[in-house]
């Protein structure tokens, strides 16, 4: 079992109404699970809930999440920091990288994080693999146009071999020819490391690339029970 | 490591803002420790001023106007001393030398002094430094003149140069007499105190000058010296320290006139103590520039937190402890203050050495560089953990945001 979630309810602090309250959900290793709602239905609180980087340990908040049967909340806060660094690798729509540093160190750090080693021509090979010239390499993030940076984010995410990825909208700033681009290096990566994907859109279009399709407002149940 | 890493090229990304912040806290860093510097060489200069005396004895008036008017020649005194109270005092058993100070006449702004032979033979300076003279001999003559080297250097005098010695104390006073021309015999080594701004004549010089004496130079050395009738003040070293109070206090209960005997050191450091709210003034301007531009400092990173916002979501996807942020703030802060230190004190040395460079020439006076002493060092620690206190502004609310 890759992800399992039970009777979770969230809400940020100060707001009365839980944001997400989803009864069960669950996904099975090597699924890539493609995850739709409009925007504002939960879907990044749900991701950040599934990295750990939300808990929903404090009362009103409860739920079990267990990701590769390790429950997050039971772990303490820096555990569970570096328990994400290892298992989980996250690419968000945009600003995925440090500006200021160049593409190997920002993949270095990631793997600084998880506390692996992983020599440069490694994360050379890796970047070069993922279509990014060498010439790129040396160059400060923000240098990079925005399709180099969602690729190099790619890298970043893969270099500590997660189990699982996580993908919030990444296609979102780029046209389409690059969003194809992107997608097949993207679906390659994941099935050359057999990581298991939940991956967040809002264009269906993409949907069939998956092998499963989940609709968000029909996961949460927030507003129709109580 | 990788983390100083990070925050160094984070700062480099922002190397504009960065370095008018790392010059700004650099600048005040220079002027605390710079102030501190000056504050202690003036101290220790004016201690210096005057070694080796046990009491000044003048008319009676304030102590540390006494020491003014003897010492640094400021003021005006009402009342001498007469002839005679001065011998008896300097004929007491337990008195060993006395330097009698005749104040009154200048030599374009230069104070002239008359005294006698013992100035040259018992004023001290300094750490008991005695008086030299770097070119020539003491006067001898009622014409002779020894000069301080500020006069020297200021007026351009040397050896055998004649110069006109006026009565009263203005640059350009009426009653100089184009006719009574002084011969200069020694020029006095540099000391870097009063006494390089001075003329130095004898007694009977200083009577021949205020006699209405006209024309006629009776410059022999056989000439009977006039004696004044009255000095202005003098100086008395003693046969044994431990009977400075017994004579301070003899002096004072003189029944004949009323005189102060002060000792000199006690008197400098009152006068010092005057000072002192000046020097605590400086201070706390110091401190408040480096308040300055650590609140500078806090200012231009907290600016920064609200572009990092991306870069906190990276950190926290990638692994790292919601903490971080601060840490990474603090260490670009220590990091701005670590080189602001370094490159204050560089220039602090920098401006040191020139200084000596001018100063030991003109002066005799060389400022000892203490960069590192021990209160020094104290300060800079005091500042990078004031800037390590500053920085908790910007860092906590860094990670506030990331908490909301």
């Amino acid at each position: 079992m890759l992800i399992c979630v039970e009777d979770l309810s969230f809400r940020y602090p100060k707001q009365t109404d839980p944001i997400l309250a989803i009864n069960h959900w669950a996904v099975q290793s090597g699924e890539t699970v493609f995850l739709h709602g409009p925007s504002g239905s939960g879907k990044s609180t749900l991701l950040n809930l599934l990295a750990g980087i939300l808990v929903a340990n404090r009362a009103p908040n409860r739920g079990q999440i267990e990701i590769l049967g390790q429950s997050l909340p039971a772990l303490g806060p820096r555990q569970r920091d570096r328990w994400r660094a290892r298992h989980i690798g996250m690419v968000f729509q945009q600003f995925n990288l440090i500006p200021y540093l160049n593409p190997i160190d920002n993949v270095l750090l990631a793997a600084h994080f998880a506390g692996t080693q992983h020599p440069r021509d490694q994360t050379r090979e890796l970047l070069t693999a993922l279509d990014l010239p060498e010439s790129l390499h040396q160059r400060p993030a923000k240098q990079l146009s925005i399709g180099q940076q969602q690729r190099v984010a790619v890298a970043r995410a893969l270099i500590n071999r997660p189990e699982l990825l996580i993908v919030d909208e990444p296609t979102s700033a780029l046209d389409t020819g690059n969003r194809d681009g992107f997608m097949s290096l993207l679906m390659d990566s994941v099935a050359k490391h057999n990581s298991g994907l939940v991956f967040v859109s809002h264009d269906l279009s993409l949907a069939s690339q998956f092998n499963r399709v989940d609709a968000l407002t029909e996961l949460n149940q927030v507003g129709t029970t109580s | 490591m990788i983390l100083i890493r990070l925050a160094l090229a984070s700062l480099i990304s922002r190397k504009g803002s960065a370095l008018l912040t790392l010059f700004a806290i650099s600048v005040s860093i220079f002027v605390l420790l710079g102030v501190e510097l000056v504050r202690q060489q003036a101290k220790d200069s004016f201690g210096r001023t005057v070694s080796g005396i046990d009491l000044i004895v003048g008319a009676r008036t304030g102590d540390v106007n006494l020491l003014l008017q003897s010492v640094f020649r400021i003021g005006h005194t009402s009342h001498n001393v007469r002839w005679s109270s001065y011998q008896d005092i300097a004929n007491l058993p337990q008195v060993a030398w006395t330097i009698p100070i005749m104040l009154g006449d200048s030599h374009k702004g230069f104070a002239v002094m008359g005294t006698n032979e013992a100035f040259f033979n018992h004023f001290q300076f300094g750490n008991q430094h005695p008086l030299t003279l770097s070119e020539g001999v003491p006067f001898r003559d009622t014409f002779d003149v020894v000069l301080g080297s500020e006069v020297a250097r200021t007026l351009d005098y040397s050896l055998e140069s004649s110069l006109v010695l006026a009565h009263g104390l203005a640059s350009t006073s009426f009653s100089q007499h184009s006719d009574s021309p002084f011969r200069v015999v020694g020029i006095l080594a540099p000391t870097g105190t009063p006494v390089d701004q001075a003329l130095y004549v004898s007694l009977a010089a200083i009577e021949a000058i205020h006699s209405g004496w006209q024309g006629q130079p009776t410059n022999s050395p056989s000439q009977p010296m006039h004696q004044p009738k009255s000095i202005t003040a003098f100086m008395v070293g003693l046969e044994s320290k431990l009977a400075t109070f017994g004579i301070q206090r003899k002096i004072n209960n003189y029944t004949k006139e009323p005189l102060l005997a002060i000792l000199p050191g006690v008197t400098l450091s009152q006068l010092w103590e005057m000072m002192t709210s000046m020097e605590n003034t400086l201070r706390l301007i110091s401190v408040l520039v480096l308040l300055a531009a650590e609140l500078g400092l806090a200012a231009m990173l907290l600016a920064s937190i609200r572009e990092r916002r991306g870069e906190i979501t990276v950190l926290r996807a990638i692994g790292a402890p919601a903490w971080l942020i601060i840490v990474l703030i603090e260490i670009e802060a220590l990091l701005v203050t670590l080189a602001a230190c370094v490159a204050a004190l560089v220039a602090l040395y920098v401006a040191v050495s020139w200084a000596n460079a001018v100063l030991s020439d003109g002066f005799g006076l060389v400022l000892a560089p203490q960069l590192f002493t021990k209160s020094n060092l104290i300060l800079l620690a005091s500042i990078l953990i004031s800037v390590a206190a500053i920085a908790l502004v910007p860092g906590v609310s860094a990670y506030r945001q990331k908490e909301r």
